[in-house]
């Protein structure tokens, strides 16, 4: 009998507990939403209508004008053009590279293993405004050793070395931590069969590296393509600039017009989005996979 | 490098190639380029607008255009990006390959860089403009420290008092005669009494409040005393400065309470909605009250800050002078000091304008009896004035300016009684700067 009771009243303590998470969740999604939203809502005003009557005030008009003119002014193919020429190769090579270095520091045992992995990681905890003033002077001193100072600064090889650069850390952290899971003994049955360190890197390992290389992709293909400083400090010419840097013809030296700055916004975060919700699936499976194998 | 080599720009574009190969590149190419002085250049130019909004990208395409239609040379124009962050890489893109012209602001910003070797010595290019310079502009834009000049001043603007006349009318308030600090109490308080803002600030950007600064800094110091200062020869903790910040504080209880968290813009913004009095602040943005209706802009007026110490009247205004300046280390430095020349002139300044350009033209060939209403009084404004200022960040070197004064000015904003303080932390800060190079 008393079982019973103690049942039900744990039963209760559950469904409130369930209550709270639920109210607290609902409380930060609105959170994180509201952003988002009041910038789609801005976006829908024209800027005559905010200056009139303030940004609160209730709205006389609303339509997406600001759309139209703000995809005229951007030249937005280009500029996003410009994004993927810089953000495929980045994330490719990165992925490539940094999958060898995972590979190697989880597979084969040196001494320095760890402090190979630690080695790439600290890269990461720089802060970039550190790192730009050097690497500027060496973008040109090579630039200069072969008589071509276009040759990284200015150049979309430069922007993306710098890019591969930086993420490699981060991708290597991600893929050895996924590559410590996988059993050893396939790798000593490869070994066994003979394979060669690279048929055992591409034949064996690499495939099954399949979701954190995709859940990778994603991540990596928004930061590069939301990613402002590079762009903004390496490259000289306004042509090679990425979307974000378009976002910049919407803004006046001194006068911004921030509805249609709205629009623009939005447009240029499209693409992260549409990636996001067509590799949905491979995002969390990957990260969820990763968790559950050890 | 996007420019093909064309006719005669050859040998001297190959001379600059192997100055930069020989390790020579940022300073012995421009001495390189500077001594072949009379030969014409007829090679491609390559120019940045300072800006990216709509406008401004208009009138710089209407100067490349133009100039082609004159001289047969190709001018390519690029918006800047972000203009903030030209401004604060300008060093990197002077080290790097930069456009051969672009535009720029007078002051330590033109001459610090000039020092470094960066820029192209324009004053032939000045002297070739003969009258058409006027003294004051040849003055400004000189680097103090070899005489010579490195930026062609184009436009410029003057700081002062805005307001609506029709505010004014209605509240029966004269803003047209207050000649002395008490008749500026005087309508702060009518203002406020009304349930206006007397004196609108938004000191967000840490800039905007420098031009109150200036201005009363002049008013009870007079200009030498504020260039020294600025340059370190008064110091911030001396009595005289400390007074500028007392009668600073005088004007916070006219203040709108929420000065920080809104930029110059929400101040017009207070402007536009006809919520303030009288706002300090440059006066560019002009159009904004043409965008909204004819009505307001003809409604727009702008007088000098009125006279604090008799001794210097009003004698002193901040006028910031932009204009163009030539890359030391561009692709075609002789190409680009004939462009900047020829922004500056006459024909230059009318192709400016003729796209739309609303700037006061430091040109004095051009014709200022078409100016409207608003544009003829801030010439009048600034013709009272002796002195002309560049703006505090544009006199003071950019690392105190920006990274010390505007936060000190802020935090003095936010608690007035702590000036001691403040003006202490300031000094230090200046005590610790690094020589200049």
């Amino acid at each position: 009998m008393s079982g019973i009771v103690q049942d039900k009243k744990y039963r209760d303590r559950q469904k409130r507990k369930d209550f709270f998470i639920t109210v607290f969740i609902a409380i930060f999604a609105f959170v994180w939403m509201v952003p988002l939203l009041w910038t789609f809502w801005t976006s829908l005003r024209p800027y005559s209508d905010v200056i009139q009557n303030g940004v609160f005030s209730k709205p006389s008009t609303l339509n997406f004008q600001n759309y139209i003119t703000a995809y005229d002014r951007m030249d937005i193919w280009e500029y996003l053009t410009n994004s993927f020429i810089v953000a495929i190769p980045t994330v490719i090579l990165t992925l490539f590279f940094g999958s060898l270095m995972a590979f190697v520091v989880t597979r084969y045992s040196f001494k320095f293993n760890l402090y190979l992995l630690l080695l790439f990681t600290a890269g990461n905890l720089l802060p970039v405004q550190l790192v730009y003033a050097p690497l500027f002077k060496m973008y040109i001193w090579i630039g200069d050793l072969v008589g071509n100072r276009n040759l990284l600064y200015d150049s979309f090889t430069g922007l993306i070395l710098v890019h591969v650069a930086l993420q490699m850390g981060f991708a290597t952290f991600v893929m050895s931590s996924y590559m410590k899971t996988i059993p050893k003994e396939i790798s000593e049955s490869a070994l066994l069969d003979g394979a060669s360190v690279f048929r055992h890197y591409w034949n064996v390992i690499l495939p099954l590296l399949r979701p954190p290389l995709a859940a990778l992709s994603v991540l990596m293909t928004t930061w590069i393509y939301n990613e402002f400083f590079w762009a903004i400090v390496l490259i000289k010419s306004d042509n090679k600039r990425p979307i974000t840097s378009a976002l910049g013809r919407l803004q006046g030296e001194f006068v911004t017009d921030f509805n249609l700055l709205a629009a623009g916004a939005i447009m240029a975060a499209l693409p992260t989005l549409l990636i996001f919700f067509i590799l949905k699936r491979q995002f969390v499976s990957g990260l969820t996979l990763g968790s559950t194998k050890g | 490098m996007s420019n093909e080599v064309t006719e005669n720009g050859v040998s001297r574009r190959t001379v600059l190639k192997g100055a930069a190969l020989g390790g020579l590149g940022l300073v012995g190419g421009g001495t390189l380029l500077s001594s072949c002085g009379d030969d014409k250049a007829t090679g491609p130019v390559t120019f940045t607008a300072r800006t990216n909004d709509e406008t401004g990208l208009k009138i710089a395409q209407a100067l490349a255009d133009a100039y082609k239609a004159e001289t047969g040379i190709d001018v390519t124009m690029q918006g800047s990006g972000d203009t903030n962050a030209f401004q604060d890489g300008i060093s990197q893109y002077l080290q790097g390959t930069p456009d051969d012209v672009f535009q720029w602001m007078a002051g330590f910003r033109t001459n610090f860089r000039a020092d470094q070797g960066l820029l192209a010595d324009l004053s032939e290019n000045i002297k070739n403009l003969g009258d058409q310079m006027p003294e004051g502009f040849i003055s400004g834009a000189t680097n103090p420290s070899d005489g010579k000049q490195y930026i062609i001043p184009t436009t410029w603007y003057p700081w002062g008092l805005h307001y609506r006349k029709s505010t004014m009318k209605e509240l029966g308030l004269d803003p047209e005669n207050i000649a002395t600090w008490d008749d500026f109490m005087k309508l702060l308080e009518g203002t406020q009494k009304k349930g206006l803002i007397g004196y609108a600030m938004g000191d967000k950007g840490g800039w905007e409040a420098m031009g109150t600064f200036s201005i009363l800094n002049v008013r009870i110091n007079g200009y030498d005393y504020h260039i020294d200062l600025l340059n370190g020869r008064k110091k911030w903790t001396d009595q005289a400065t400390i007074d500028v910040f007392n009668q600073f504080a005088l004007l916070i209880p006219y203040m709108n309470k929420n000065f920080l968290d809104i930029s110059w813009d929400g101040m017009r913004d207070l402007l536009l909605a006809k919520k303030c009095g009288a706002m300090m602040m440059g006066s560019w943005w002009a159009n904004d009250f043409k965008a909204k209706s004819q009505e307001d802009y003809d409604d727009l007026w702008i007088v000098p800050f009125p006279e604090i110490n008799p001794a210097y009247g009003r004698d002193s205004i901040d006028a910031p002078v932009d204009g163009v300046s030539v890359a030391a280390n561009g692709a075609n430095v002789e190409g680009g000091k004939q462009f900047a020349e020829w922004i500056g002139s006459e024909a230059g300044m009318l192709a400016a304008q003729a796209a739309g350009d609303t700037s006061l033209y430091a040109n004095s060939r051009l014709d200022t009896s078409e100016y409207d209403a608003f544009n003829k009084q801030k010439l009048a404004v600034i013709g009272e004035a002796k002195n002309v200022m560049n703006f505090l960040d544009r006199d003071c070197r950019n690392d105190f300016a920006g990274t010390i004064v505007g936060p000190a000015i802020q935090n003095f904003l936010k608690a007035p009684k702590d000036v001691n303080k403040i003006v202490d932390g300031m000094q230090e800060a200046w005590d610790a700067l690094p020589p200049l190079e």
